[in-house]
């Protein structure tokens, strides 16, 4: 019986679904975390996959694919660096650097979670067909925008050189602002992936929802700005505002930001991945279902 | 298991410890399916929107959104071991589709469980995961990570599909201008070429010529001679009767029948023409 043998060489590791009981409690979690890794680990290359093919088509069936994802976000800049350094008149030292500085990173966010909440439903055709951990969808499209941030980041730093864009040693923490940032938007992403795969009239509500955001979070005018005297408070407790004001320190003022805002932004983008996981994992079996 | 010590994931040695102190392997079922069941929530309307989520709130009125409930699949019990050619046979919404997700692990059970040990590869409704925009070979890469394989291990293995596919010229061509004949052996010889331990397959040969049927039931024959589990879903009872040494019959999500292929086919058979002559 050499078959026999042939497979005693390599026993097969026995997936049981669902899991063998555990108790209830914080070992659920453990384990289901356990198992994440484990997964993640051997479905890394599709994610790899999806992301690279992304960028390939965006990038490169026209020779001026970069040139032209970097247009949408260059025109956008322009405008509304003329139209408030002119007509609203904020007093902003090197204000086109200033913009740049929040909105680029804001730019992802906001691609990241409306991409995010349409990925679950727009991969159903792979979803009904094999079985894949579907924690590497909305993962997908948040590499995916990450990517973009670091490269049109790069390319938009250069260009408004001559508006006064200089490199400092503060650029040094530049990752780990950028990091933790995608952690938040990680965990955002996983609960808009969730929402709108149940109600799918989310992704209206998403996209109303970060428009206000985005004018809530001292993007366009900064934090100091007088006409903030009364609600500065408030646009402090915005779980936004850390991360911004990260960029603001690094790109723009060129200081080496607070430990306090070093601080806060990670409890944030914690509890963000956090809150994420644990609604996204809660409901991951029953999205299938719902496709 | 990658980089997870043993010591540290003692909530899961159980499965561990079924699956490695076995004194045996060639003895252990491949698939084993305790007591399981399947229900479907109908969701009338599939968009339930939050409007009407939050309305139903306010207003304090039942929910009323999920309507009904079926069970695709009741208290299916059975295992299968290493050689085994199963064939699945019963009628239209019987439940044999789902049976196969759910092996695929797409679906999980409602209540019981399923072990599965080994690699699994899925040919459901015509592709396993391809991604239209991309070319042939792209899909094999894309189609082989999700099956477990790495880039360079599929890129050795493209030579092997298009040799028995006779894609090769259509290799970079995106995979939206196949035809369906073209898509379904692509997806057949990604599916063989990996020698999964579990094949999985939904009527996937359907859409083939004669010559292409034969070939691939060539290959079937040769992957189960490497003591491989093959699971076919088909209405085609020559070539179940050709091919599998196992029958599985479902009605209305029950194993009504189990047992050498002739005779669950007999059985099968003989109730279907029953319920016509009646």
């Amino acid at each position: 019986m050499d078959v026999r043998q042939a497979a005693s060489v390599k026993v097969p590791h026995a997936e049981f679904f669902p899991p063998p009981p555990a108790p209830r409690g914080p070992n659920v979690w453990r384990r289901r975390l356990h198992d994440d890794r484990r997964e993640l680990t051997r479905f890394w290359p599709v994610v790899q996959n999806m992301v690279v093919q992304e960028l390939k088509v965006r990038y490169q069936r026209s020779i001026l694919g970069f040139v032209w994802t970097l247009l949408n976000p260059l025109l956008m800049l322009a405008t509304q660096g003329f139209v408030f350094s002119h007509l609203f008149r904020a007093n902003v030292e090197h204000y086109p650097v200033f913009l740049f500085a929040g909105s680029v990173p804001w730019m992802f966010l906001n691609a990241s979670l409306s991409d995010a909440a349409m990925s679950i439903i727009m991969n159903e055709g792979l979803i009904r067909k094999i079985y894949l951990p579907k924690l590497i969808f909305p993962m997908a499209r948040v590499l995916i925008g990450l990517v973009t941030l670091v490269f049109s980041m790069a390319a938009m730093f250069l260009l408004l050189w001559p508006m006064g864009a200089r490199p400092s040693w503060s650029m040094l923490t530049l990752p780990a602002a950028i990091g933790l940032f995608a952690v938040f938007t990680m965990g955002l992403s996983l609960v808009v992936a969730t929402a709108n795969t149940f109600f799918r009239d989310c992704g209206h509500l998403i996209s109303v929802f970060l428009q206000a955001w985005y004018f809530l979070t001292p993007i366009i005018f900064p934090i100091e700005a007088p006409m903030f005297d009364r609600v500065r408070w408030m646009l402090e407790l915005n779980p936004a505002y850390s991360f911004i004001e990260l960029f603001h320190e690094i790109l723009w003022a060129g200081r080496w930001p607070r430990w306090e805002l070093w601080a806060l932004a990670s409890v944030i983008a914690v509890v963000s991945l956090g809150v994420g996981y644990a609604t996204f994992k809660s409901q991951e079996d029953k999205m299938v279902f719902r496709l | 298991m990658p980089r997870s010590s043993r010591k540290k994931t003692k909530w899961f040695s159980d499965s561990d410890r079924a699956a490695s102190a076995t004194l045996d392997p060639g003895m252990m079922p491949l698939i084993e399916l305790a007591d399981v069941s399947l229900r479907f929530v109908n969701y009338a309307d599939k968009q339930y929107s939050l409007k009407r989520a939050m309305l139903d709130l306010v207003l304090r009125r039942e929910s009323n959104a999920p309507k009904g409930e079926f069970w695709a699949l009741r208290e299916l019990s059975f295992r299968v071991h290493q050689g085994e050619r199963i064939g699945i046979i019963g009628g239209n919404g019987a439940g044999k589709s789902t049976l196969l997700r759910l092996l695929a692990r797409i679906y999980p059970p409602t209540s019981g469980q399923v072990a599965i040990r080994g690699n699994v590869a899925p040919l459901i409704e015509m592709g396993a995961g391809f991604n239209p925009e991309l070319s042939g070979t792209d899909n094999i890469v894309f189609n082989g990570a999700m099956l477990g394989f790495s880039k360079q291990e599929m890129l050795a293995k493209a030579a092997g599909i298009y040799e028995f596919t006779g894609l090769q010229e259509f290799a970079d061509l995106p995979l939206k201008y196949y035809s369906s004949g073209m898509y379904m052996r692509l997806a057949f010889a990604i599916a063989t070429e990996v020698h999964p331990d579990i094949l999985l397959i939904d009527e996937a040969l359907g859409v083939g010529d004669a010559a292409f049927i034969e070939k691939a039931k060539e290959r079937l024959r040769g992957l189960v001679d490497r003591s491989k589990v093959v699971v076919i879903v088909s209405h085609d009872m020559e070539s179940l009767r050709e091919f599998c040494t196992r029958g599985l019959w479902v009605q209305h999500g029950r194993l009504v029948g189990d047992g050498p292929i002739n005779a669950v086919i007999e059985a099968y058979l003989n109730a279907t023409t029953a319920r016509i002559s009646a």
